[in-house]
């Protein structure tokens, strides 16, 4: 009997949360005159629905921007807190620890509070619709969680291990990148999915520094897309569902990585 | 050459914090600190003069209408999100650990799916469903030959809560999964010995699973409410702040009013919305302290 009621409870709660997908497959895949009401799956199967928005979205160059940014974004993320947090968890001076505790205060900043002054400096680097400053602008955002995440786990590794490294010659930053580096792997994969997905959805800064539609993400196309086409539900779903595509695909491949990497971060919190 | 050489690299390590803070005080601290400036000014935005106008935007702040509504706005999403995000992903938690039924993985996934996508991009997605007339719950409705319609988004009043509740729906998977591993951490033997000792199921959940799940509430709310707080991309894309002005957060009064020309005044806003934020999140890390030394 409690068994019956639990299974009726999980498929209401799968239910629940797919159903939103199921509807958005439904419109991407009809015509205009179908009815989910009437036709519980969309027989018409309209694949011109997902060939329009493409086009008239620009997801082609919209999907490269957000790749190369976030690509970017993530390697200048990673490189940057691996070697904060080495300094911050080895080198406990007064200065790296100012900074470090000055970073972690920092998260606590919502980003669009520094958006005003960030277009000034921005525009004074010429950064304004290019693809560096924007990587540089988003791996500062998740910088400090990051650095954060690297300092307690750097800490929790034996110097020792460093130490035998330069004394058979290597100098210290090439025995971090030989030594603690590789050893740094469940961090730096958590690292890479969890600040990975939010600078490919991000929107917020987004608006404000890549206003060219030469420069458009796959967030800022979607909402071009809608602000255009807003009456043509099915070619609007089409729209969404392409965007959605690749970070559910990502999802679906490293779902292991993506559930361990919530809960290092829950751990370490 | 070559011992200078070897002498650089021999130091490398000393910089290594170097690209960090460089990254960091320039499009962090500088803008920080840029931004008390611009907000005594009446800069467009665009143009290259100025005047410094003192605290007139401040004063204007609060005699503005628009913005007061603003500051409610956020607040009752920042408090009450959290409150529901958390309920709901303890509540999903605790339902899949018990070991009672299998399957529970799909389920978990289907759960957590949502969270991962952009909430502007999911935003849209709803506004196809909720829209009224042209949505697809009204469409059902008229199919049915219903006359009734789904009007929340159009509704001043419940278009705000309409947002909340597909706020909570996206997100609840994450503090769910955060739950789920604080439970998992919690060893078996510390539930056997308070059966032993004769405690019921809400005993059990009172004083054991609770005090040991802190770690895991504490992340989660203060997580929660910093994002909350700082709602941006799903309001943009269900109801752009609408209808009238009824559901416009103080990210995006800060949005329109630099758009529209007052990126000195909306620098200010920026800087009173942080102190509107940073009172919760102060008062809601004491209170995670003191509860957690009561342990």
């Amino acid at each position: 009997m409690k068994k019956t009621v639990c299974y009726i409870a999980e498929g209401f709660i799968i239910l629940l949360f797919l159903f939103p997908f199921y509807i958005m497959f439904y419109l991407a895949l009809s015509a205009k005159e179908d009815n989910i009401a009437a036709e519980w799956f969309p027989f018409s199967l309209q694949f011109q629905n997902f060939a329009d928005a493409w086009e008239q979205a620009d997801l082609g160059g919209a999907l490269f921007n957000s790749f190369i940014i976030t690509f970017g974004a993530v390697i200048i993320l990673v490189f940057c807190a691996a070697c904060g947090g080495y300094a911050a968890a080895r080198n406990k001076g007064k200065i790296n620890r100012i900074i470090f505790n000055v970073m972690i205060l920092s998260m606590m900043v919502p980003g669009i509070i520094n958006t005003v002054p960030l277009y000034i400096i921005m525009r004074r680097i010429n950064g304004i619709n290019s693809y560096w400053a924007m990587m540089l602008l988003l791996a500062c955002q998740c910088l400090p969680f990051s650095v954060f995440m690297y300092e307690g786990f750097i800490r929790s590794i034996e110097p020792a291990l460093e130490e035998a490294a330069v004394i058979d010659g290597c100098t210290r930053f090439s025995a971090f990148w030989k030594i603690v580096f590789p050893l740094l792997k469940p961090i730096t994969v958590t690292i890479i999915i969890m600040q990975g997905v939010g600078i490919w959805n991000n929107y917020a800064q987004a608006v404000f520094f890549l206003q060219n539609q030469n420069y458009h993400t796959i967030p800022l196309a979607v909402s071009t897309f809608f602000q255009a086409y807003g009456a043509d539900y099915n070619l609007l779903a089409a729209g969404v569902m392409i965007g959605m595509a690749p970070i559910v695909i990502i999802f679906i491949l490293f779902q292991k990585q993506f559930v361990k990497g919530l809960s290092t971060g829950a751990v370490k919190g | 050459m070559k011992t200078g050489k070897k002498r650089v690299s021999d130091n490398l390590h000393r910089f290594m914090f170097l690209p960090a803070t460089v990254l960091f005080f320039i499009f962090f601290i500088i803008p920080l600190c840029q931004g008390i400036g611009v907000s005594l000014t009446d800069w467009n935005g665009f143009s290259d003069e100025w005047n410094f106008i003192g605290l007139e935007n401040f004063i204007r702040f609060f005699q503005d209408e628009r913005a007061i509504n603003a500051i409610k706005t956020t607040l009752v999403f920042g408090l009450v999100s959290p409150v529901l995000l958390n309920i709901f992903g303890l509540l999903l938690a605790i339902f899949f650990d018990s070991k009672t039924i299998r399957g529970t993985t799909l389920a978990r996934t289907a759960v957590y799916m949502p969270s991962i996508i952009s909430p502007l991009i999911m935003g849209y997605l709803w506004t196809l469903i909720l829209s009224p007339q042209t949505g697809v719950i009204d469409e059902i409705f008229q199919h049915f030959g219903l006359s009734f319609s789904f009007d929340w988004m159009g509704d001043t009043q419940k278009a705000l809560w309409l947002i909340i509740i597909v706020n909570v729906w996206q997100f609840a998977g994450g503090p769910m999964m955060i739950y789920l591993a604080g439970l998992q951490s919690i060893p078996a033997d510390l539930y056997e010995a308070a059966k032993m000792d004769g405690a019921n199921a809400f005993q059990l959940f009172r004083n054991v699973t609770w005090p040991l799940l802190y770690p895991a509430a504490r992340i989660n709310i203060f997580t929660n409410i910093i994002g909350s707080m700082a709602v941006f991309d799903i309001i943009m894309s269900i109801t752009g702040g609408g209808p009238g002005y009824a559901t416009e957060s103080l990210s995006i009064y800060i949005y329109r009013q630099s758009f529209n020309g007052f990126a000195g005044y909306a620098t200010a806003v920026a800087i009173i919305m942080f102190i509107i934020i940073a009172i919760p999140i102060a008062v809601s890390m004491r209170w995670m302290k003191n509860k957690e030394a009561d342990v």
